[in-house]
């Protein structure tokens, strides 16, 4: 999409993937990205299920929606070996199990969890009947499952095409109110006599208060490139179901779906998963006392035979000028921090360069030129082949 | 047969994979000596150029840049101690000692032909075991991680430089480090103080250059000597200029032949790479680590030997897990790691399916594949040849110059990889802690891994507890589990010997 928009708009478009907490951490940025049309944010299912678990207070409506582009159903996995010939035997040996099935897909609480969950309570069947192992995604669930480690995995059928085709993992259904046509053979929930259903999405989004002419263009442009030959090509190669939704449509979903996952992220089958015993806290407490065992053993065992290290440099006196020095580089660092939002990355740049320079000793004409070439070639490099988006400042931005 | 003939005929006759080659070993080259960039975030910009590239010239640019990257990444570690790539922190200490005493080139030529000669084993691997070898990833539940991950860690201590203690100290603390953050598997706040960029945790570029990079310049600026032309400056630029004419011979046939002279060091090195590499989620840096630690370090050999075998074996591990990452991506569509998490989406785009019979069906693709691997590593020789004597300019500025530069590069370096002004500050504060250590000599390595694997190995921990159910045998009810665990203990009591040698060897010395 950021290749067919880059195209179609002249300009590039760069992929910033900010990873981490559970999407609340990309989440966070987008909504809160200056509303000019430049940022755009790849919304998914996560909009709607995170501020009902307390993790963050962004919703739908910090948004203005572009457009969906796809759609996918979960399904539930098992090894290929599995004793489980269908999505009847699966529930019938979580109910007689004597020890809860362990099953992932995702981490607590996200998407696959709760489509589990959600039908763990449509067959009137407790939260903890299956004991859900946090894992960062597919990927490793699948490899999981594969491993023993698991008895069966949720996620979306794209993502273990490959493990599907060699039979280590066999599908047993599919969360949807149809057959998917990129896997017509795997039967749904519901056709086996479960009445649940749960997809993941993903679409396009700009912060709320981008002005109206920006939206309007940015709303053309992707949808044009949503529905274009090129994109459902490379959707259907890579097995994602094609689901395109222009703004207004995309807008009554979202707030759909934030009613559907109210109820579920609220409802007992999340809610009464109970935490684990292990809390937040028991890590880093272990490594603190990790911390004072080691520092104790190294002042209580001292002195270390020479002979056994390389030779490390003489702790050389740290004269005054030097204490300067130092000082000079934070001072200058922290500057550029400070300043280069306001003057832009170029005058920043060769600001620090210039101040150290001279600091350390360079004639101020000659600091000067080194600066303004060093600078300008980091932009360069960075900026333009690099495609790092480097500040701009507030006189450069339109 | 016939068809790998066909396949090896039309990879190497075709100009656009030659061309794809030799560009991406250049980009690859200048990503990878750069601080804080990574090999990933060269491939992710790579990626949209290959929507126009037919797949195997495609693929083979992401091998060769991967490879390249990988080997760039120990010139700035070793001329300026900056590592350029988390997997040359292992060796960082080693390799800039031999750059101090005027043994830069020869650590170059070491590191070049220990990377070249890794990346063939690693493509000749994937090459004749590939798909048997992506069984072993289905050996490996959480449990298994956990300990592969605490063995990596481990091996960290044993090979920083110094007192076993304070490599420890250097642990824990980059352990503590790690946690900031969302709490892992319940994704909780904490210690993050309600700054929103701590909700992502401590970068590790950020601390990685901040540590190594900006705590060197720190020191350096500390004891800079005086103004243009005294004395001391002199004295310390015809030192430099020693070095660097040093550093502009690599000597690749000194390099060759110790290479020659100790083939059952390059072999398990090479191994420890393919076998870490292999596994999803495990990469260059932990392969680079292990290797360091299995280095042995015999004390009657001196000094230079000892570290150039640690930078040799080290380097041979990280190249040769490049090629084995991508077995568990063409077999399972599993990424071995984010540079093969993007390989799969280009994969997926050039209708190479992932899957056991890939090597069948789409056999001349593969094959393609496997000569493009073997290409992106003969094409490092020549490249990274011109990046080592390119580099000896590095070494020929005076450090006044030289220093400042670095500073600009580090924070650019910083930001780079978030776009985020939050990671410069930490980059700061990372500078000052790792001068800290500096003084208190506490090695720094130990506590890049502990950020870098701190996230990791308590995840592994809780899911390990959980799928458990709070019961401390599933650490070790698997076999696999089980052998692992009494590797890391092993290297524990190592460590553990090592302090109470000490302790006697000084009492006897005192008594």
């Amino acid at each position: 999409m950021a290749m067919q928009l880059e195209r179609r708009l002249g300009v590039p478009v760069n992929v910033i993937n900010a990873t981490g907490g559970s999407g609340v951490t990309g989440l966070t940025r987008g909504a809160r990205s200056r509303p000019d049309g430049a940022t755009l944010m790849m919304m998914t299912v996560e909009l709607s299920m995170l501020h009902w678990r307390g993790l963050t207070t962004i919703t739908h409506e910090d948004f203005a929606p572009l457009c969906l582009l796809n759609r996918d159903a979960a399904a539930v996995f098992v090894r290929g070996d599995a004793p489980y010939e269908s999505l009847a035997s699966l529930e019938a040996a979580i109910r007689e199990a004597d020890a809860p099935l362990k099953a992932s897909g995702t981490a607590q609480g996200g998407i696959w969890h709760a489509a589990v969950a959600g039908w763990l309570d449509r067959c009137g069947l407790p939260a903890d009947a299956v004991t859900w192992v946090s894992l960062n995604g597919s990927g490793p669930s699948l490899q999981e499952l594969m491993a023993g480690g698991l008895d069966l995995v949720c996620c979306s059928v794209a993502e273990a095409d490959a493990l599907r085709a060699s039979q280590r993992v066999r599908c047993l259904g599919v969360m949807a109110a149809q057959r998917l046509p990129t896997a017509p053979e795997i039967p749904t929930f519901q056709e086996q006599g479960v009445d649940w259903a749960m997809a993941g999405w993903r679409g396009l989004g700009v912060p709320a208060d981008v002005p109206p002419e920006r939206l309007a263009i940015l709303r053309d442009a992707v949808a044009a490139e949503a529905t274009s030959d090129e994109f459902r090509e490379f959707l259907a190669l890579a097995g994602f179901d094609h689901s395109f939704e222009p703004a207004d449509t995309f807008a009554d979903t979202l707030a759909a779906q934030d009613r559907l996952f109210e109820r579920v992220m609220t409802s007992e089958a999340l809610g009464g998963v109970a935490a684990d015993a292990q809390g937040g806290l028991v890590f880093p407490a272990a490594m603190a006392v990790l911390l004072l065992i080691a520092a104790g053993t190294a002042v209580a065992f001292p002195g270390a035979s020479p002979a056994t290290q390389p030779a490390t440099e003489a702790a050389v006196a740290w004269t005054s000028r030097g204490f300067l020095h130092a000082l000079t580089v934070v001072l200058a660092v922290a500057g550029f921090v400070g300043l280069v939002d306001v003057v832009g990355f170029l005058v920043a740049a060769s600001g620090l360069l210039c101040v150290v320079l001279i600091r350390f000793g360079t004639h101020p004409l000659k600091a000067a030129t080194i600066s303004l070439v060093a600078a300008g070639a980091v932009q360069l490099v960075f900026g333009m082949l690099l495609r790092v988006p480097l500040p701009r400042g507030l006189w450069l931005d339109g | 047969m016939a068809e790998i003939l066909t396949a090896a005929a039309t990879t190497l006759t075709d100009p656009v994979v030659w061309g794809v080659v030799v560009a991406a070993a250049v980009y690859g080259v200048a990503i990878g000596s750069m601080p804080g960039l990574t090999a990933t975030m060269g491939v992710a910009l790579f990626v949209p150029v290959t929507f126009w590239l037919p797949p195997v010239p495609a693929l083979a640019g992401i091998a060769t840049m991967v490879a390249c990257a990988i080997f760039a990444g120990d010139i700035p570690t070793t001329l300026l101690r900056i590592p350029g790539t988390p997997a040359s922190a292992a060796y960082a200490a080693e390799a800039h000692e031999l750059a101090r005493r005027g043994q830069a080139g020869r650590a170059l030529g070491t590191a070049l032909i220990a990377s070249i000669t890794g990346g063939l084993f690693g493509a000749v691997v994937l090459m004749t075991l590939g798909s048997r070898l992506a069984g072993i990833a289905s050996l490996f539940s959480v449990a298994e991680y956990f300990w592969l991950f605490a063995l990596g860690l481990t091996c960290a201590v044993l090979v920083a430089p110094g007192r076993i203690s304070l490599a420890v100290v250097s642990l824990a603390l980059g352990l503590l480090v790690s946690t900031v953050g969302l709490s892992a598997v319940h994704a909780e706040p904490r210690f993050t103080f309600g700054i929103p960029e701590l909700l992502g945790g401590v970068g590790f570029i950020p601390a990685m250059v901040g540590l190594f990079g900006m705590s060197e310049v720190l020191r350096n600026a500390l004891v800079l000597p005086g103004e243009a032309g005294s004395p001391a400056e002199v004295s310390v630029a015809a030192a430099q200029h020693a070095e660097a004419g040093d550093a502009a011979v690599p000597r690749i046939s000194t390099a060759l032949q110790q290479l020659v002279a100790r083939p059952v060091a390059w072999l398990r090195s090479a191994v420890i790479g393919v076998f870490v590499g292999g596994l999803p989620g495990a990469g260059a840096d932990i392969a680079s680590w292990v290797a360091a630690a299995a280095s042995p370090s015999r004390r009657d050999d001196d000094l230079d030997q000892a570290n150039i075998n640690r930078v040799a074996d080290a380097c041979t591990a990280n190249s040769s897990s490049l090629a084995a990452a991508w077995i568990p991506a063409l077999v399972f569509g599993i990424p071995g790691d984010s540079v093969t998490a993007m390989v799969i989406g280009v994969l997926a785009m050039k209708n190479l399916d992932p899957g056991p019979d890939v090597f069948e069906k789409q056999a001349s693709l593969v094959y393609g594949l496997y000569i493009a691997f073997m290409l992106a590593n003969l094409v490092l020789l020549p490249v990274g040849l011109v990046a080592i004597r390119a580099a000896g300019v590095v070494m020929r500025t005076p450090q006044r110059i030289l220093l400042p530069v670095i500073v600009l590069l580090c924070v650019v370096g910083s930001f780079a990889i978030n776009g985020s002004l939050f990671d410069v500050g930490l980059m700061l504060v990372f500078g000052l802690v790792g001068l800290a250590c500096d003084r208190l000599s506490i090695p720094v390595g130990p506590m890049v891994l502990g950020i870098i694997l701190g996230g990791p190995l308590e995840e592994r921990f809780v899911q390990t507890w959980i799928g458990g159910r709070g019961s401390l045998w599933a650490f070790v009810e698997r076999p696999m589990a089980a052998v692992l665990a009494l590797v890391v203990a092993a290297a524990w009591a190592v460590a553990m010997a090592r302090i109470v040698r000490r302790r006697f060897a000084t009492e006897s010395t005192h008594g």
